[in-house]
This record gives structure tokens, C-alpha cells and sequence, in this order.
């Protein structure tokens, strides 16, 4: 630690303060004493500026032995004893004279530098510790104003149309080719379709959801892409029937399982099986999604929809939340939410 | 005049209907192949030299576009796309016809019936389009940074996207991994995961120390010329050492 940043808030400010301060006491003291003003003033700037220097530096340096108060007490009862000395070796005193014949004056001097010093460190101190009040509220406010930012772009997020231009046309044509050779496909198709639909547009959809719907929504997904991509997709759902009548937030599980087609069966050419599972474990709701896909490539992203998913899982639920992804075995992605299970 | 033809979609059920349709509408054409993505383009060629490709754009493994390439002018190729504003802008521009799903039997007839004109001419290079297309379907391919850390945590293999690490500490033989809900240890060392993160994002403040600067609260001068990060979302203070303190002068 350098000189410079050992007196670090040695202001020019805190130094006029120190002068201002040993003018007005000098001449306080004046009243009492006989010395002349000028000669007190000689004994009070030493005293002041010495207890002044120790105690920037007492409040800059880093120890754990004692308190900084303790410190900075310390320092002032230290500058105001130097400064004492220092006074008299500027008047040209002996100091051994100065601690026999003029003790009573020298005591003084020290009693008044320490007393004035008391003062001004608690002054410092009782505005530092208003500083860190508001600073504590202006933290306070900037996090409360977080979490509403957080709230506002979750339910933004939840509003943007999540049904995908591709995923819309590929499917009509579909339902299109369907409808001239097995029309009894087609209209299931299309009731899958509109399951969908009904789920994902942002004007069907509310706020809160149950597992059970956002299952439903999976599973018409599921049921549409299994007629796309015929042989190459199998699906599984294990939700026991108890559970689906909880609060679950919308659109992640669809979210999940849509990441579970694209980034994991879709992408390897072979075929892929889908698994939603939701178990209720130590008061912890957890729903998983696993694919037998391709599994993450350690230099491609996954996209905005896990970040999104943790993010709104932040908002509503704080740390008592989380998105965890794993590695499948033999290959392929285990995503999974946990949320507190509230029944 | 007969032609020959190869289909080329990953969805089972689109192929048919595209066959039926073309069996309908273009009786002369011969269908020889079915695919389900560009793969074995080459193989086809050498075998049944089509004179007409239809091309999914949008297929797992090698897309239409990949497969366009291959073909380098050796058959005609008409793509068929569900939806994609601006690749069809582009090929509104190219030497290339696409039909967009679900097509009416109006727009392939229309398709069918330039196929036919075009049939006696050789195909077009169509080189310059795929490259056109392939940048705008796929924007930028992002640097190759590490996106996703892989830890072992008990039996299982923890997939921890890049962006949700705090700070990557060494700790002996490992490194610690800190995302702001836990931690957990792999085996790749400091200087490694320097090479492979995004040394935009992850800064070595320490010898043993890689911060995500966007985790960073505040960073407060200490002692010794050092310097102390403050975390968002973790209690823990980092020390920048010496070596690395230029970077967050002037912050």
C-alpha cells in the first residue's frame, strides 16, 4: 500500500475543515486562557493536522486486528499527543520541560485535540453511515425496479407468438395431402392443430396454467410432429393424473420439448424418442423432458429459450426455482424444471 | 416428353402428396427416387441422372441449399419451402422456380410448365443463389466459442450453458465451475477454457481466476496494486491481480 492511497480522502476540503476548526477553538479557548491568540493557534493547527494525517491513514489502512473506530480513535489520541510535541518544538520548548513545569497546559492542548477530534469522528461517522443508508435504499429501490423489469419482459415474452411460420405451413400441407387420402388423419391432425393453437397464440393464452394443460399443449405438438417426421419420432407421456391439476407456468414445458425436437431428434437422421415426466419429490414438483437426440454440441448455443425459461422461473418463484440440464444416457438432452410443489 | 425426377423432403407425407400431385399434373414425369435429405445426392445422380430435382430447403443433415450446391448444374432443381420471406425474394431474383407448401394445384402447374420449357436448355449454375440463400438462412455462424460446460455432478453429466457460469476457478488437479444456484468441477484447466470461452464475455482477472463480465457488480481497488470484484448473485469477492488490473481502469 502506497503513501497515496494511505491518505486517500485527504481532501483539500477536510484540511480546510481541520484549520477552520483549530481557528474557532484557538480563539474559544483565548477566553480562558492567558496565551495569546496566535500562540494558541500554533499549539491547535499542529495537534489538529497531526490527528488529522493518522486518521486518514488509520481509515485507509487495512487490518482486521480492531474496529476502524477503534482505529481512528486511536489515531486522533496518537496525532493529538504528536501534535502536542510538535507545537512545542515549533515554539522552541524543551520537552522535557514541556512534561515537568508545563504538564498542566500540555495536558490541555492534548484534552482539547482529543475532545474536538471525538467529535469530528463522530460526526464523519454518523454521515458515513447515513451514505450507506442510501445507498442501501437506492439498492433497494434499483432491485426492486429489476424485478419489475423482470415481471414486465416475462410477460412480454409469454404475449410474442410463439407458433412458428414453418411449423404452421408444414403442417397444413400436411393436413392438405391428408385430407384427399385419409380424411379421418387429416381431422385428427387438425384437432391436434388446434389444440395447439389454442395454447400457444398469445390472445387464447393467460397468465397462469396447470401442468396438465401445458401437457396437453406438449402433447398436441408432439402428436403434429409425429405425423411429420412419421417413423423418426416416438413420444411418451408419464404424468400422474394427481398432478396435473397444479400451477405450472405456461409455455416452458412446450418450450422443452420443442428445443427436444430441434436441436435433439430432428437434427440426427435416424429417429428419437420423447419423454415428458413429471414426479412430485421432498415438496419439489420436478418436470422433465428427455430426448434420445443428438445432445448438445459443446460450441452451439441453445438458444434464447432456456435463458428466457430461467429468467422468468427467476421472477416468479426467486431462487426457490431452477432449469437443469443433463446429459441423457446413452445420448440426448434431460432438461428438467423443478418448482416448489404448492398443492 | 419424358422426364425424370427425384423428391427430396424429410416429411414422409409431403413427399407423397408432391408425387401424387406431379403423377397428376405431369403424367410424363418418371419419379426414381425418394430422399430424405441431400445425402446421397451424388449416389442418384451417378445412378438415375434425373433430369429435375425437387428440393426441400429445410431438411436435417444436408438441406436443399447443400444439396442445390452439390448438383452444381448437372439436373434442373426446383426448391419447395413451407415459408421463408426472404429466400423467396431471392429466388424471385434466380435462374430457379419454387413452389412454396401447401401449394395449390395452379402455382406446381405453373412450375411444371417452365420445368418443361426449361428442360431442353442446361440447367443453371446455381452456385451464386445457394450462397445468397445459405447466408441469409443462416446469419453470421457465430464464432466458435465455448457454449456449454459439461460437469459431472454425482452419476450424471450437468449441461451448464456458458452465459449461466459466474466465475471459473482453478482448485488443484480441477476447476470449479460457480453458477449462481451451485457449483460443480471439471477436469479442463484454466488456460484451456481461456483458449475456448468468449474472450468477450470471460475475462482471466487471476492466474487461476475466469469472470463472466457480466456478472461483475462492482469492482473496487485493494490492496497492493490489486483490485476486488464484487458478484452479482454470489457472496463471494474475486482478487484481479496485478497482471490483469489494466483492464478495468477507466470502467
Amino acid at each position: 500500500m502506497n503513501i497515496l492511497q494511505l491518505l486517500e480522502g485527504l481532501t483539500l476540503r477536510r484540511i480546510l475543515w481541520v484549520t477552520a476548526i483549530c481557528a474557532v477553538a484557538s480563539g474559544a479557548a483565548s477566553w480562558i486562557f492567558v496565551n495569546t491568540y496566535f500562540d494558541l493557534l500554533l499549539t491547535a493547527l499542529p495537534v489538529g493536522y497531526t490527528s488529522m494525517l493518522l486518521f486518514t491513514a488509520a481509515s485507509n489502512v487495512r487490518q482486521a486486528a480492531m474496529p476502524r473506530e477503534a482505529m481512528q480513535i486511536l489515531a486522533i489520541v496518537a496525532g493529538s499527543i504528536l501534535g502536542t510535541i510538535l507545537a512545542g518544538l515549533l515554539k522552541g520548548r524543551d520537552i522535557t520541560q514541556m512534561f515537568h513545569e508545563r504538564l498542566a497546559g500540555v495536558t490541555i492542548s492534548m484534552g482539547l485535540g482529543i475532545g474536538f477530534g471525538c467529535v469530528v469522528v463522530a460526526t464523519i461517522m454518523l454521515r458515513e453511515k447515513y451514505a450507506r443508508d442510501q445507498a442501501r435504499i437506492l439498492r433497494a429501490e434499483s432491485e426492486r425496479h429489476q424485478l419489475e423489469k423482470g415481471m414486465l419482459e416475462a410477460r412480454l415474452q409469454l404475449m410474442q407468438a410463439q407458433v412458428e411460420p414453418h411449423f404452421l405451413f408444414n403442417t397444413l400441407a400436411n393436413v392438405q395431402h391428408l385430407v384427399e387420402t385419409d380424411p379421418q388423419a387429416a381431422a385428427r391432425m387438425l384437432d391436434s392443430l388446434i389444440r395447439y393453437l389454442r395454447a400457444a397464440v398469445p390472445q387464447m393464452r393467460e397468465a397462469h396454467s396447470t401442468l396438465g394443460r401445458e401437457v396437453e399443449m406438449a402433447r398436441a405438438f408432439l402428436e403434429i410432429q409425429q405425423v411429420r417426421m412419421g417413423a423418426r419420432l416416438a413420444f411418451r407421456i408419464d404424468v400422474p393424473e394427481p398432478l396435473r391439476a397444479r400451477d405450472f407456468p405456461p409455455m416452458m414445458l412446450i418450450s422443452l420439448v420443442e428445443n427436444a425436437i430441434k436441436h435433439g431428434v430432428d437434427p440426427c437422421c435416424e429417429c428419437g424418442t420423447v419423454v415428458i415426466r413429471a414426479e412430485e419429490q421432498e415438496g419439489r414438483l420436478r418436470v422433465c423432458v428427455a430426448d434420445t437426440g443428438e445432445g448438445v454440441k459443446p460450441k452451439e448455443g441453445g438458444g434464447l429459450g432456456l435463458a428466457n425459461i430461467r429468467e422468468r422461473l427467476k421472477t416468479l418463484y426467486g431462487g426457490a426455482a431452477a432449469l437443469v440440464l443433463e446429459e441423457n444416457a446413452p445420448h440426448g438432452v434431460t432438461a428438467a424444471i423443478e418448482v416448489p410443489a404448492a398443492a | 416428353m419424358s422426364a425424370t425426377g427425384v423428391i427430396a423432403d424429410d416429411e414422409p407425407l409431403l413427399r407423397a402428396q408432391l408425387r401424387s400431385r406431379l403423377a397428376r399434373l405431369w403424367p410424363d414425369l418418371t419419379v426414381v427416387q425418394e430422399m430424405e435429405n441431400g445425402r446421397d445426392v451424388e449416389e442418384v445422380l451417378q445412378r438415375h441422372g434425373p433430369s429435375v430435382f425437387f428440393l426441400d430447403v429445410h431438411m436435417p443433415g444436408v438441406n436443399g441449399l447443400e444439396a442445390a450446391r452439390r448438383i452444381a448444374g448437372r439436373a434442373h432443381v426446383v426448391f419447395v419451402t413451407a415459408y421463408d420471406e426472404y429466400a423467396v425474394e431471392a429466388f424471385e431474383r434466380g435462374a430457379v422456380d419454387y413452389v412454396l407448401k401447401p401449394f395449390t394445384e395452379e402455382r406446381l402447374a405453373l412450375a411444371i410448365q417452365r420445368l418443361r420449357e426449361r428442360l431442353q436448355a442446361a440447367p443453371a449454375h446455381l452456385e451464386e443463389l445457394v450462397q445468397t440463400l445459405a447466408a441469409r438462412l443462416a446469419p453470421a455462424p457465430a464464432a466458435q466459442h465455448l457454449r456449454w460446460i459439461k460437469a459431472s455432478v454425482g452419476p450424471n453429466v450437468r449441461l451448464i450453458p456458458v452465459e449461466e457460469v459466474i466465475f471459473f476457478q482453478s482448485d488443484d488437479k480441477y476447476t470449479r465451475v460457480v453458477t449462481c444456484d451451485g457449483e460443480a468441477l471439471i477436469r479442463k484447466p484454466i488456460r484451456e477454457l481461456l483458449d475456448e470461452l468468449d474472450p468477450e464475455r470471460f475475462w482471466q482477472v487471476h492466474r487461476a481466476t475466469i469472470v463472466n463480465v457480466d456478472r461483475i457488480a462492482s469492482v473496487r481497488r485493494g490492496l497492493k496494486d490489486q483490485a476486488e470484484i464484487a458478484l452479482r448473485d454470489r457472496p463471494e469477492t474475486l482478487v484481479v491481480s496485478r497482471a490483469f488490473t489494466h483492464r478495468f481502469r477507466q470502467m
